[in-house]
Parts: structure tokens; C-alpha cells; sequence
């Protein structure tokens, strides 16, 4: 028995100690993933017989409307939201001063991070609110009449988005703020000394020493972006007339309150396949970087 | 920006314009960090040229002191002048000085060309002028082949050339090195320790040099600098420094094995001689060095170092014996750790009071011998007990 485990134990350890953690994702993500992808082939209410009906679903997906509108919300989403990043690097970059009073700061941009995005959604509910909301008081303090951003279809996902952008922008800031911590104090100095200062110092020397944040600042934030719900579905319900429906929302309203999990499944099965090219893209891109060396 | 950017003529111009001129001036360094007290009044006097090592033990100040001179640091008192400029409060980029930090603090993102001319481009020099400072100082370092690689490709020795070819790039008006090849092995160290002197002679740079290795110190310096709790203990050359300690720490930091130091009590004075005993040892007629007195029934401390004891022929010659407890042989030479029985040493390298006998390659002699050792007046050190202040100092024989 002992001679077995010790000239085995080479490729026993890894396995063993790898197992779990491969148990739950292949349960848990691929199986799922798998059976996304076969309920996408069929007709179903989610309570009776599955119908096999082939790519119907996906046909009728493709000549939906709304799915487009969809789409171009997920565009909008990924795009304002790419904001994120360079956001939190500036504000981590001013609460990392060192000025008395910097702490209270700090704490407050920290804020967003605490609050379940239920929440967020609500308070900016609030804001926008036409008769008392803060952008009504605003644009009240100028003479204007504040437009009601929630009900208005051109406005509608800007509006969502930048409630959604509030702890986006603060999460990275979180990340910034560690990266920013471990800079060798060793390089800044080198960089002063060679007379790097400001926005050469920011560009040359810090920048680079964060480009593994930024990597995960960015995937984190495309992720949030593709697969955002919660903040529409308390905001908006995907409305004005599913004006501010993404692809995420659409594939909740098509199976809970349509009953067409099969359709459902479809777009989820679309959604996967816009991350995972994403994914790919990430991936080679960082095992690239680390085959430099970098 | 204030434009001193110093040329990259080449350093032979700078030497003709820049001659006797004093290149780095300190005076009256403080840095405290609230309370405590890291630089207590710092004053030194570096000519263009000159290679200036600071040692002392581990929180000394010494790299506190080198990061102010760099600016990295800032004082809380005191005045520094490089080439007669009041840089105090000058920000690093705009002193003219460069650094290798001890850990080389090479950019990864660059290439090694890019990491050399990083500085000047900071200056905004024409390219082509960065291209020609690289390749003089890749030259002068031998890492042409390496320009296009990135520092994650180098050894440690490679790093630590690019390192210093990035410093030498920027021709500074001083160069400033923190501990700089503390990170390589003994061999390249060794190595490392020869070029960087001949690199100075070629360059005829004014160069500050931190670090803890005594050899390093030693082998490198125009002048020795010691540092202790963030004072300054004796500024000297290497020998100099070796040969007459200002007192009992700089004696007893200087020189491998260390000194043995015995407490003893003044027996009696006559003019410029003193005799002094403890129990175990023959009493010993030292002389005093000018201006020092002291009085019988003083308490002194005596050093001697241990290549100034020897293996008395007979016993009459013997000033003290004792029982070998260990023998280290290391070729050419050979340590003893010696038990003199009651003549026990202060603090030795040893530990436990036994005294370090540093002798040529002898055979016969192993632990538990028995042995007559011989010390004689002349290269006798004695200190005061109160501040450690060297009241006589060894006669050496060698006149220079």
C-alpha cells in the first residue's frame, strides 16, 4: 500500500488536491452549461415535456426586435462602463495622498461598495426622480426642467448605467488602491532620481507596475457589464416598452414571467458566447504577457 | 524645470572645469522621524573624484544618509551643496546625481537600452544623443549584446551592470550606490568589487558608496566614512582609519577578526608612559599619544588585534597563556580562539571572552594545547572607559 502511494503520490497529490475544485466547476458550470444548451433546442414552459424544436428559438431570436434593442443596451453597457477603470485609478490615485482628512475620504468612496446594488438602484430611483430627486434640484438651481430620465427610451440605459457605474467605479478604485500599495519604493525612487515627476511618473514608472490590476479591473469590469439585471430589474423592469432590456434581463423575462425557458435559454446561450470570445481574448492576451516576462 | 542636466561630454572635460572643487558638501545633516533621531548632524567634505564608502552597522543611518544626499529622503535640518549648488530642497531628478539601489530598482517594462537612457529622456535629449550616451556606457560596462533584452532576461551580475550603466548614462556629478552588491554571490561580489574600482579610476567620478561589508570598505575607498547611531565616528582613509581608530567603536568595526579588547587598570604613569595590568597578563608599558592623561588606578580599555599576537618562542617571552579551544585553519593563516583563563576579553568575536590569536600556517598546535602568547607595548591600543576615545594607538613599525 505505501509503495503504491509513494510511487504514485507524483500524480496523486495534484489530482487530489485539484479534485474539488474541478468536482464543483464541472457540476456547477460546465454541466449547467451544457444543459443551457440543450433546453435552447427545445420548447418548454419550464414545468412540462421539453419539445425539441432544433434552432427555432434561435431563429425567432434573430429576427426578434427586441433582441437587438437588447444588444445595443449590452454595447452601451460595455462601453460606459469601461469608464470604471480609469475612474477608480484617479480616484485611488487622490485618496492615496497623504493629507490629513484623507481617511474620511477614502471611507466615503468606499461606500457604494457595502450597499447591495438593490440598493443603488433604488437610491438612484430616487435621484431621478422628476419632482424631488436630486438631478430635478439641480436642474431646477439653473432655471431647467430636469427631463425624467427613468421613462425616457433614449435616456433610459444611460441613466441605469451610471447608477450601475457609482460601486463599478468604487470597486476598482478598491483594486487601484491595493495595486497602489505595492509599488516598489525602490523603482519610484529610481524614477525620481532619473527626473521622472507627475504625468511622466504616472505614465512610466506606475502605470506599468499596475498592469496586472488593470487586467483585472477590466475583465472584471466587462463581466459586470455583460451580465448586469439586478440594478435594471429594480430601476426599470427593462422598460420604457423594454427600451432599457439587456440580454441578461430579456433571457429572466422570457423564462420567469413568460414561461419560455427554451427561448430563455437561447439567449443565455448567445450571452455565452459574447463573454466567452471576451474570455478568450483575456486569457491568451495574459498568458502572452507572462510568456514575455512582463 | 532648472536645466542642470549635466553634459555627457564625457567626464575629462568635467574634471579639467570642476578641479580641487569640493563636489559634495553636508553640513549639519539632521533627519529625525518624530523623536526619534536617524541623522544627528551630519558634516562632510567630499572632493570631486574621491570614492567615498560609508559603513557602520545595520540602522546606523547610513542609508538614511545616502537617500537624503539622493533626495529621496527629506532633512529636517541642515544644508547639502553639490558643486558649490544648494541642492537642500532640490527635487532628485535636478541634483545631478545618480543611484544603484541595492536592488537594482531596474524598470521591467523596458528594455535595458530603454532603462539606460530612461533619464535623459526625462530631459528631453535628442535621440540620437541618448543613443550615443547608452552605447558609451554599455561599452564601458560590456553589455552591448544585452541592450535589447529585458531585465527579467539578466542575471544578478547583468542586472546590477545595467544598473550601473543606467547611472552612468546620465553622467552625474555624483554617483551614489546603496548597498549595491550585497544581492550577488561571493565570487561576483569579489568580481563586481574590482570593476567598480577601476570603473571610478576610468571615470574619475565622485562617488559615495554605502555599505557593510569592512572588505568592500577597505578594498574600494578614498575615504572611509563610519557611521554609528547617526553620527559620524572618524573620516579617514582606509589605513589610516585602521591604523589610528579615533576610539573603541571604530576600532573595534575595522579590521576581520575583530580586535580583542581586555578591561585594565593604570598601574602606574612615567611622562608619556603608562603601565597598565589586569589579571592574567604580564604588566605592559605603553606609550601615550599626545595630550592624552591618565592616572594611576584609572580604569582603561586595551585593544590589540589578534594578527598583533604571537606564539612566544619560550615562556619567559610569554605575556599570557592559555588553552587553545578552537583552531580555524584557512591556508595561508591560522586562527586561534584561546582561554587565558582569568584575562578575558570584551565582547569578542569569539563570544564566550576567549582571545582571537590570527598566526601563519602552523602544524602541532590543536585545541586543548596549552600556550604561551606574546603581545608587546608597541601595538597596544588603549581607550578611555568613559567615551571610548583612543589614548594610544600602535606604533607601527611601517612609517608612512
Amino acid at each position: 500500500m505505501t509503495n503504491l502511494w509513494r510511487r504514485h503520490r507524483w500524480w496523486l497529490t495534484p489530482t487530489l488536491l485539484i479534485m474539488p475544485a474541478a468536482i464543483l466547476f464541472a457540476v456547477v458550470i460546465l454541466a449547467s452549461s451544457v444543459e443551457s444548451l440543450w433546453i435552447s433546442l427545445h420548447e418548454w414552459d419550464g414545468f412540462g415535456p421539453m419539445r425539441w424544436i432544433g434552432f427555432d428559438n434561435y431563429r425567432e431570436l434573430f429576427n426578434d426586435p427586441q433582441f437587438y434593442v437588447s444588444l445595443k443596451n449590452n454595447v452601451i453597457w460595455l462601453v460606459m462602463f469601461m469608464l470604471a477603470p480609469p475612474l477608480g485609478l484617479a480616484i485611488a490615485l487622490l485618496v492615496n495622498q497623504k493629507i490629513r482628512g484623507m481617511r474620511f475620504l477614502k471611507s466615503l468612496f468606499f461606500i457604494p461598495l457595502v450597499l447591495a446594488s438593490v440598493a443603488v438602484g433604488v437610491v438612484f430611483s430616487w435621484v431621478y426622480t422628476p419632482q424631488f430627486g436630486l438631478l430635478a434640484i439641480i436642474f431646477r438651481f439653473f432655471g431647467a426642467t430636469a427631463p425624467a430620465v427613468l421613462s425616457d427610451e433614449h435616456f433610459v440605459t444611460f441613466a441605469v448605467v451610471t447608477a450601475a457605474l457609482w460601486p463599478q467605479t468604487a470597486f476598482c478604485m478598491v483594486l487601484y488602491l491595493a495595486g497602489l500599495n505595492n509599488l516598489s519604493e525602490d523603482l519610484i525612487g529610481a524614477g525620481r532620481v532619473d527626473g521622472a515627476k507627475g504625468w511622466n511618473m504616472l505614465r512610466h514608472i506606475v502605470l506599468p507596475q499596475l498592469t496586472q490590476v488593470t487586467f483585472i479591473a477590466i475583465a472584471v469590469t466587462v463581466v459586470g457589464a455583460l451580465r448586469s439585471f439586478d440594478i435594471i430589474s429594480v430601476m426599470t423592469s427593462g422598460g420604457p416598452f423594454g427600451s432599457s432590456s439587456v440580454l441578461a434581463y430579456q433571457m429572466f423575462e422570457q423564462s420567469i414571467f413568460s414561461y419560455r425557458f427554451g427561448y430563455g435559454a437561447a439567449i443565455a446561450s448567445i450571452l455565452f458566447v459574447i463573454m466567452a470570445v471576451f474570455i478568450v481574448w483575456y486569457l491568451t492576451r495574459i498568458i502572452r504577457a507572462e510568456e514575455r516576462g512582463a | 524645470m532648472t536645466n542642470h542636466q549635466p553634459s555627457p561630454a564625457g567626464p575629462e572635460t568635467e574634471i579639467a572645469k570642476q578641479d580641487a572643487m569640493t563636489s559634495l558638501e553636508l553640513r549639519q545633516i539632521q533627519k529625525s522621524y518624530g523623536a526619534y533621531h536617524a541623522l544627528r548632524g551630519i558634516d562632510l567634505d567630499v572632493e570631486q573624484g574621491e570614492f567615498i564608502v560609508m559603513v557602520g552597522p545595520s540602522g546606523c543611518g547610513k542609508s538614511t544618509l545616502l537617500k537624503t544626499i539622493a533626495g529621496l529622503e527629506t532633512i529636517s535640518s541642515g544644508q547639502i551643496l553639490i558643486n558649490g549648488r544648494d541642492v537642500s530642497h532640490t527635487e532628485p531628478g535636478e541634483r545631478g546625481i545618480a543611484m544603484v539601489f541595492q536592488s537594482y530598482a531596474l524598470y521591467p517594462h523596458m528594455t535595458v537600452a530603454e532603462n539606460m537612457g530612461f533619464g535623459l529622456r526625462m530631459a528631453h535629449r535628442p535621440k540620437d544623443e541618448i543613443d550615443a550616451a547608452v552605447m558609451r556606457a554599455a561599452k564601458i560596462l560590456r553589455i552591448t549584446d544585452q541592450l535589447d533584452k529585458r531585465p527579467k532576461q539578466l542575471s544578478g551580475g547583468q542586472r546590477q551592470r545595467v544598473a550601473i550603466g543606467r547611472a552612468i548614462t546620465r553622467s552625474p556629478d555624483v554617483f551614489l550606490f546603496d548597498e549595491p552588491l550585497s544581492n550577488l554571490d561571493a565570487a561576483l561580489r569579489t568580481q563586481m568589487r574590482v570593476e567598480l574600482s577601476s570603473l571610478h579610476a576610468k571615470l574619475g567620478a565622485t562617488m559615495v558608496y554605502v555599505t557593510h561589508d569592512q572588505v568592500e570598505a577597505m578594498t574600494m575607498a578614498s575615504r572611509i566614512v563610519v557611521l554609528n547611531h547617526g553620527s559620524i565616528e572618524q573620516v579617514g582613509s582606509p589605513l589610516e582609519l585602521y591604523r589610528n581608530p579615533a576610539n573603541l567603536f571604530v576600532a573595534g568595526f575595522l579590521g576581520a577578526p575583530r580586535m580583542n579588547f581586555f578591561e585594565v587598570i593604570v598601574d602606574s604613569v612615567s611622562g608619556r608612559r603608562a603601565t597598565v595590568s589586569t589579571a592574567g597578563l604580564v604588566p605592559l608599558a605603553v606609550e601615550l599619544t599626545d595630550g592624552a592623561s591618565v592616572q594611576k588606578g584609572d580604569r582603561l580599555t586595551m585593544g590589540v588585534r589578534p594578527e598583533n599576537v604571537n606564539l612566544a618562542s619560550n615562556p619567559a617571552a610569554a605575556t599570557f597563556s592559555g588553552q587553545v579551544r578552537l583552531v580555524e585553519h584557512l591556508g595561508r593563516e591560522t586562527i586561534l580562539y584561546v582561554d587565558a583563563g582569568s584575562l578575558q576579553c570584551v565582547s569578542s568575536e569569539s563570544g564566550t571572552g576567549n582571545v582571537t590569536v590570527q598566526i601563519g600556517h602552523v602544524t602541532g598546535v590543536s585545541n586543548d594545547t596549552t600556550i604561551g602568547l606574546g603581545i608587546a607595548p608597541r601595538d597596544v591600543y588603549l581607550f578611555s572607559s568613559g567615551d571610548g576615545r583612543t589614548i594610544s594607538a600602535r606604533k607601527s613599525i611601517l612609517a608612512d
